[in-house]
Parts: C-alpha cells; sequence; structure tokens
C-alpha cells in the first residue's frame, strides 16, 4: 500500500510539470488559435539550456532559470516573426490546420539540430542536493522534484495573475475571446499575439529546465511532452492556467494508478486513450464552451 | 504532363527497375531501391486520405505495423507469404474502419493529433506486448531472396501509384485548396461524406498494410514495436508533402529524392537529413503548398514559349 | 467630421456596397437606416478598418482612414459599440470597461471616464465585478456603450443598439445617448428600428442593396410615406 501512495506522490510531482508544459501551449492555442507541436522540442531546448549551464558553468539549475527564461521569450519572439507571425494570417480553420504543418516541421528540424549538437545521449543535472529526500509519512520525496512542483506553481500563479493585472495580460485574454472585438477597442492583436507567443515559449523553456533536474531529457523527449501538453489541454480546456495545473496534476496521478493497476509499461497508455476519448466527445475542439 | 505521356513515362520506369536484378548484381543498390519504393508505398497511401479525404492522418504507421505484425506471424507459422499480406491488409483496414468512424468525427487538426494518439497508443502496447526480436528461423534465412522482396515492392509500389492515379481525376488534382475546401463541404453533406471518407481510409491502411507486410517479408530481424514507430508517419507525411500533396507525381519525386538525400548525408551525418526536410517542409507549407510539382509546374510555366497550349 | 464618398467593397465575388457617400458633421447624431443586407455592417466595418474598400474615400478630421489599422482607429477618436455588443464575455464588467481606454490616447483620463460610464449607467456600478456574460442583454448593451466611451472619442458608431432588446430598455439607452452627443460626441448609428433611429437622430440616410436610397433630416424623413410603408409598416402610427 506504501508503494502505491509512493506512486501516487511521484506521480504528482511529475504531474506539476505536466500542468507547467501545457501552460504554454494552452495559451499559445487559445490566444493565436494556433497548434504549436514542436511546444516538446522548445521544452526539450530549455533542458539543454539548462544542462549546458550547469555543465559549462556550474549554473544551479533553479538558478539558471533565470537565464532560460529569457533567453526563451526571445527565441519565442524570433520563431513567431519567423513563423507562426505568418501563420496567423490565415482565418481559424485553416490556422490550426497550417500551424500543425509548420510545427512539425520545426520540430523536425529542432530534434535534427539538437542530435548533431549534443549528441542522442540521454543528460540529466545531477547537483550536490540531488539525492536529498523528504521524508512525510513514511513516503520519500526528493527535494528536487518538491521543489520543481513549487515552482512550476510558482510559476503558473505568476502567469495568473499577470493575465489578470497586467495591462497586455488583459489584452491577451481579449483577444482569446474576440480578437475583432480587441480591435476595435483597441488593442494591437499582433502585438497580443506575440506576447502570447513568447510567454508560452518561456514557460516551455522553464518546464524544460525543471525536467533536465528533477528527470532526464535527450533530443527525442519532443514527441512525448508534446503528446503529454495536449493531453492535459484537452483534459482542462482552455482558459485557465490554474485548470491547466490541475489538469496535469491529474493525469500524473491517472498515469500513477494506471501504472500500478495495469503495469509500469502501460503508464504512457492512459493519458493517450483518455486523451482520445474527450476529444471525440467534444469533436468540435476545444473553443465551444 | 499529359495522361498518356505519364503513363508511358511510368510504364518505361517500371520496367527499367524490372530490369535491375537482372543487370546489377549489387544487393547494396537492390535494397537502397527497394527502400525508395517502399517509402513510395507509403506515401501514396498516405497521400490518399490526405488528398482526397482532407485529412492528416498521423496514426499511419500503425496501419504499416499491423501488416508486419500479422503477416510475420502468419508467415513464420507457415502460411505463404502472400497469404500472409493480405491478411495483415485485412487486419489494417478492420482497425481502420473500427477507429475511422469515431476519428472522422474530429476536424483538421484534431484529426491529427487523435490519430498520432492512436498510432501511439498501438505503439506502446505492442511494444509490451511483444518486447522481443524477432528473427526468421534459419531455414527462412537460408532461402532468402533478395530479389524476391525487391519485385514484390516494386509491384506493390506501382500499384499504389496506379491506385492514386484513379482514384485522381479532378479530386486528388485541387490539392491543398481542396483539402480545406472539401473539409467544409463534407461537414454540410453529412453521411455521404463520412462513407467516402472510410472508403479512402479503407484504400489508404490496405495499401499500407500491405506495405507492412512486405517489411516483414524483407527484415530478417526487427523489433516488432519498430514499424509503429511516427517516423513512418512523419517521413510519409514529408515526401507527400515536399513532393505534392493530393498529385500523382508528388509523392514519387519525394520519395525518390527524400530517401537519395537521406541515404547521401548519412555518410557524413545521419538524422542530418531530417533537419534539412523539417525546414524545406515549413517552406513549402508557408510558400509553396504544392511542393515539387507545383515548383516544377511553375518552372515549366516559365520556359514556355508565348503562344503555346498549356 | 466623418466623410464617406463612392465607397465601394466587396466579399470576394459579392458587391456588398456600390458607391455609398454620405456625412456626419461633429455634434449630429446621423442615422443609417435600410433593410437586412443592405450593406450598413459593411459600411462600418470599412470605416472601423476591418474591411478594406474597393473604391471610393474614407476621410475622418480631413485625413484618410485608408490604410489606417483596425486598431488604431480608437486613436483617432471613432469607438464602435459592433453588432451583437462583442464582450469579452469571460471577463468582468469593469475589466470590459477598462478595456475600452487601452489605447494610449485614452488612458490619461480612464478613471474619470469611468466614473462618468458608472453615472450615466448605475447598474453597471453595482455590477461592475461580474462576469459580463451574466448580465443581461440591455446591461450588456450598456458595457458595449460603456467601453466605447472609456475611449473617449468624438465620434461613437453603434451598430444596432437595440437589437433583442425591450422597449422600455431601448428608451432609456437613447436617453442615454442623446445626453452623450449633447456632451459634444457626434453619433453615427446604424437601426432596424426605424421609429426608434429617426427620434433620436439629425439627420438620416436610407440605405439599400449597397447605396444610398434617400436622405434628409429624421423629422422629414419620419413623415415620408414611402419611409413609413417600407419599413413601418401598415400599423405605423
Amino acid at each position: 500500500m506504501s508503494s502505491f501512495l509512493q506512486q501516487l506522490v511521484l506521480g504528482l510531482l511529475l504531474g506539476g510539470l505536466y500542468g507547467l508544459a501545457a501552460a504554454g501551449l494552452s495559451l499559445v492555442f487559445g490566444v493565436l488559435k494556433v497548434l504549436n507541436v514542436a511546444h516538446g522540442q522548445l521544452i526539450m531546448l530549455g533542458g539543454y539550456g539548462a544542462f549546458w549551464l550547469f555543465a559549462l558553468r556550474g549554473l544551479d539549475p533553479f538558478a539558471s532559470l533565470a537565464v532560460v527564461i529569457p533567453a526563451a521569450l526571445v527565441a519565442g519572439v524570433i520563431l513567431y516573426w519567423a513563423l507562426f507571425g505568418w501563420v496567423v494570417r490565415a482565418p481559424e480553420e485553416t490556422r490550426v490546420k497550417n500551424s500543425l504543418l509548420v510545427g512539425f516541421g520545426l520540430a523536425l528540424a529542432l530534434e535534427a539540430a539538437a542530435v548533431r549538437l549534443f549528441t542522442a545521449d540521454e543528460r540529466s543535472i545531477t547537483t550536490g542536493y540531488a539525492g536529498a529526500v523528504l521524508s512525510v509519512g513514511g513516503l520519500a520525496v526528493p527535494v528536487v522534484r518538491l521543489a520543481s512542483l513549487a515552482l512550476a506553481l510558482l510559476l503558473i500563479g505568476g502567469l495568473h495573475l499577470a493575465l489578470a493585472r497586467w495591462r497586455w495580460g488583459r489584452a491577451i485574454r481579449a483577444t482569446a475571446e474576440d480578437w475583432e472585438a480587441a480591435l476595435l477597442t483597441g488593442i494591437d492583436v499582433r502585438r497580443a499575439y506575440l506576447l502570447a507567443f513568447a510567454l508560452g515559449t518561456a514557460l516551455a523553456g522553464a518546464a524544460g529546465t525543471l525536467v533536465s533536474v528533477g528527470y532526464s531529457i535527450s533530443p527525442s523527449i519532443g514527441l512525448e511532452w508534446t503528446l503529454k501538453a495536449l493531453i492535459v489541454v484537452v483534459l482542462a480546456g482552455l482558459g485557465s492556467m490554474l485548470g491547466t495545473f490541475v489538469g496535469g496534476l491529474v493525469l500524473g496521478l491517472a498515469e500513477a494508478v494506471s501504472a500500478a493497476a495495469f503495469g509500469g509499461p502501460y503508464r504512457e497508455v492512459v493519458g493517450l486513450v483518455i486523451f482520445f476519448v474527450v476529444l471525440v466527445a467534444r469533436p468540435r475542439g476545444l473553443f465551444v464552451r | 504532363m499529359s495522361g498518356r505521356r505519364s503513363r508511358a513515362v511510368g510504364l518505361a520506369a517500371a520496367i527499367a527497375l524490372a530490369a535491375v536484378p537482372l543487370v546489377v548484381r549489387r544487393d547494396d543498390v537492390l535494397n537502397f531501391l527497394f527502400l525508395v519504393l517502399l517509402s513510395v508505398t507509403l506515401a501514396e497511401s498516405w497521400n490518399i486520405v490526405a488528398g482526397y479525404a482532407g485529412q492528416v492522418n498521423l496514426g499511419h504507421a500503425a496501419f504499416f505495423g499491423l501488416g508486419a505484425l500479422t503477416t510475420r506471424a502468419l508467415w513464420v507459422a507457415g502460411a505463404p507469404v502472400l497469404a500472409a499480406m493480405v491478411a495483415g491488409a485485412a487486419v489494417a483496414v478492420v482497425f481502420a474502419l473500427l477507429v475511422g468512424a469515431a476519428a472522422f468525427r474530429l476536424r483538421g487538426a484534431y484529426f491529427a493529433i487523435g490519430t498520432l494518439a492512436l498510432g501511439e497508443i498501438l505503439r506502446i502496447t505492442v511494444g509490451n506486448v511483444r518486447a522481443e526480436i524477432s528473427t526468421l528461423p534459419a531455414a527462412t534465412i537460408a532461402g532468402y531472396r533478395l530479389a524476391h522482396r525487391y519485385y514484390l515492392a516494386l509491384a506493390l509500389a506501382a500499384v499504389s501509384v496506379v491506385v492514386v492515379a484513379a482514384l485522381g481525376g479532378s479530386r486528388l488534382g485541387l490539392g491543398m485548396r481542396a483539402i480545406r475546401e472539401d473539409e467544409e463541404a463534407a461537414e454540410a453533406s453529412g453521411v455521404g461524406a463520412l462513407r467516402l471518407k472510410l472508403l479512402a481510409l479503407s484504400l489508404s491502411t490496405a495499401l499500407a498494410g500491405l506495405a507492412g507486410g512486405l517489411f516483414a517479408y524483407y527484415h530478417i530481424s526487427y523489433y516488432p514495436a519498430h514499424p509503429f514507430s511516427p517516423t513512418w508517419t512523419f517521413d510519409s507525411l514529408l515526401i507527400t508533402f515536399i513532393g505534392g500533396v493530393g498529385t500523382v507525381h508528388g509523392p514519387l519525386l519525394g520519395a525518390v529524392f527524400y530517401v537519395f538525400l537521406k541515404e547521401f548525408l548519412a555518410i557524413r551525418w545521419v538524422d542530418f537529413h531530417l533537419l534539412i526536410f523539417g525546414a524545406l517542409f515549413v517552406a513549402i507549407v508557408l510558400l509553396l503548398p504544392g511542393g515539387l510539382v507545383e515548383a516544377a509546374a511553375r518552372l515549366r510555366a516559365l520556359t514556355r514559349r508565348p503562344g503555346q497550349a498549356c | 467630421m466623418l466623410e464617406v464618398r463612392a465607397v465601394e467593397a466587396a466579399y470576394g465575388p459579392f458587391l456588398a456596397l456600390s458607391g455609398v457617400t454620405l456625412t456626419a458633421r461633429p455634434g449630429e447624431i446621423v442615422a443609417l437606416l435600410g433593410p437586412n443586407g443592405a450593406g450598413k455592417t459593411t459600411l462600418i466595418r470599412c470605416i472601423t478598418g476591418l474591411l478594406r474598400p474597393r473604391a471610393g474615400a474614407i476621410r475622418w478630421e480631413g485625413a484618410p482612414l485608408a490604410g489606417v489599422p483596425a486598431h488604431a482607429i480608437v486613436e483617432r477618436g471613432i469607438a464602435v459599440v459592433p453588432e451583437g455588443r462583442r464582450l469579452f464575455g469571460a471577463m468582468t464588467v469593469e475589466e470590459n470597461l477598462e478595456l475600452g481606454a487601452f489605447a494610449p490616447r485614452a488612458r490619461a483620463r480612464r478613471t474619470a471616464r469611468l466614473e462618468y460610464v458608472y453615472t450615466i449607467f448605475p447598474v453597471l456600478r453595482e455590477r461592475r465585478r461580474q462576469v459580463a456574460r451574466a448580465l443581461s442583454g440591455g446591461q450588456q448593451q450598456m458595457v458595449a456603450i460603456g467601453r466605447a466611451l472609456m475611449a473617449g472619442p468624438t465620434l461613437l458608431i453603434l451598430d444596432e443598439p437595440s437589437l433583442g432588446l425591450a422597449p422600455r430598455i431601448v428608451e432609456s439607452i437613447l436617453d442615454v445617448l442623446r445626453e452623450i452627443n449633447r456632451s459634444g460626441v457626434s453619433i453615427l448609428l446604424v437601426e432596424q428600428n426605424v421609429q426608434a433611429a429617426l427620434t433620436l437622430s439629425h439627420r438620416a440616410y436610407l440605405l439599400e442593396a449597397g447605396r444610398v436610397a434617400g436622405e434628409g433630416s429624421a423629422a422629414v424623413l419620419l413623415e415620408d410615406p414611402r419611409v413609413r410603408r417600407a419599413y413601418l409598416g401598415p400599423l405605423a402610427p
């Protein structure tokens, strides 16, 4: 029984990262109506950023967030200008499909570049305190993963606040609801798109950093993380960052339960099955309320 | 290129390819051409759903994998390989029809990610249930004839090209624009459209299943989950889009171009071809949706003398 | 002053406006009347930059509006209450109103204007923390008008403000519009409720099948038998 509870705890800790990964995708999808399937590769690159900062400069991964997040913001701006800024010129229907295709090509290119630059080896950041474990009622809670969960929650909370209070945060929310009305209200929708995309990329970078320290990264993890993010977005729906975070926790728990019930290897399957079933149950997509 | 001329060219190419094993004794050439032909089949079969039903199916590898799984099991158990391949195709089609009705409720990008999820579900499950490598018995290895596989690949590639050409007419020829337009028109016309889509899916998956059977016949040993890998789908996607989605020649051109470049680059940089193709893919989606076929047509239009008919 | 001269606009092959000319002078309330599909909303979309006209010119305060992006129209002093209100339903009343003052020109006097909006629509002050989509139709219309007023416009454009509203509420909205006009804001009103529109406005244009079929002072048009027959129906007073 305690082993099952232990699995649940680990699943919950991982779920926090699922939530963070999904938040970026959800923001971009909800505002720009663009499905960036290269999101997982952005997470992967964020992880490598943290890894190399640690390996070459000895920078603590949690501290490196202060470098990775701004870098990811800039990367997001560049990607928007170069690619997705063009995709948003199409009407919504074709926009989603085009973004899927563009994201696909981008994902392949980024993954291949990562293999070329970093080799296909699996990497992980092992800090001095990596082995530290908190003992709570007989359960072992790895400190690194707990800190990651806390940071993920902090980042999502920060995002929520920004969307609620910051002038451009509100503009982003308004654009997500009705971009024409937003235009008429005086909001430069293109700028809102750019900001949302940059923020989404920054969240991906942050998620990647946390993944590299608590777990491991390699160039091929992109697809897996994109799928996780998609599953959470479909589960939680669009519109609420906190809801997305909870959705991530739910997925983490569901995976833990399924691993306990059907065995470890089937852990991944439950999320995908839920995903497909929920998706088919709402065939009109995620925007209809 | 007019219909008559391209048929003549196709026939000539097929005859030339058929003559290769008689003229060239090198296995590596045959292996290379086999890969090209397999890619052609996979891409053309994928093209059917993309060009005709107007959907991006990211679960294509699942049918390839099911065909391989079934064929391998039956053939190794003693069944004649052709019968095993047909059985493989049948299994693929049955699965397609089972999930197709549900999947086709999804539109556009949702269909794409939904089918991707399905493909991954199968891959992981097969990977767990059949984790050990599948190797041919020694007697079979002793009797292995590469030329047989080669001719089968040629026949299958020819069949898939002919099927797509036959489906052709004006439907496929509309290309990317048709995918958008068809989707809305299909939504409006309801049930009839679903039946057509399922028909397209059946054809597509049958061919993919046959290709899977071919894969199982060709490889001496492989991991059963390998043909389920989404890489096969992504390759087909790249090939078809770069070549020109919704056309007959597109996947053909794309496959040749793709495999050649992949092999050429693999000498120095493994997987680097993906970087180039990924970038090329994005460029084509944004700038030249008709792919190489459209590029060729435009070039011809540029060099055509004024007054000449199209 | 708004000048629309010989504007033509099309959606693909379908010509929606074939040469519309009208003016709205400072301080005026101008009504734009006509049946469904006449092109009224199309004209508004042209003025606000959401649709580029195929031909003709639109000038505002002497300068051309062509090529001005839609989000910059507000900066020029034109605010719109769109057809169907188009509120940000998931956001609160106050958030909707504050977004109205998003443009730089409007930001400075934001607090004062919010006070003004709450003064002319007291019920909004009570409901300011409520989510916009939870409000009644009439209240939502108030939010939409308030949002537009937050921009401090010189010209207020309203597209079918009375749609779906009870007559009593329409009356109160007309009163508010009258008051807004008295404070110096010009109004361009697109309406199907001809009676209400002509009672409120100074001048009116009749739009039919993409062109101006008639124009004149509101009082005169109200008595015009053609107008009465076509728009006010057999039960007209």
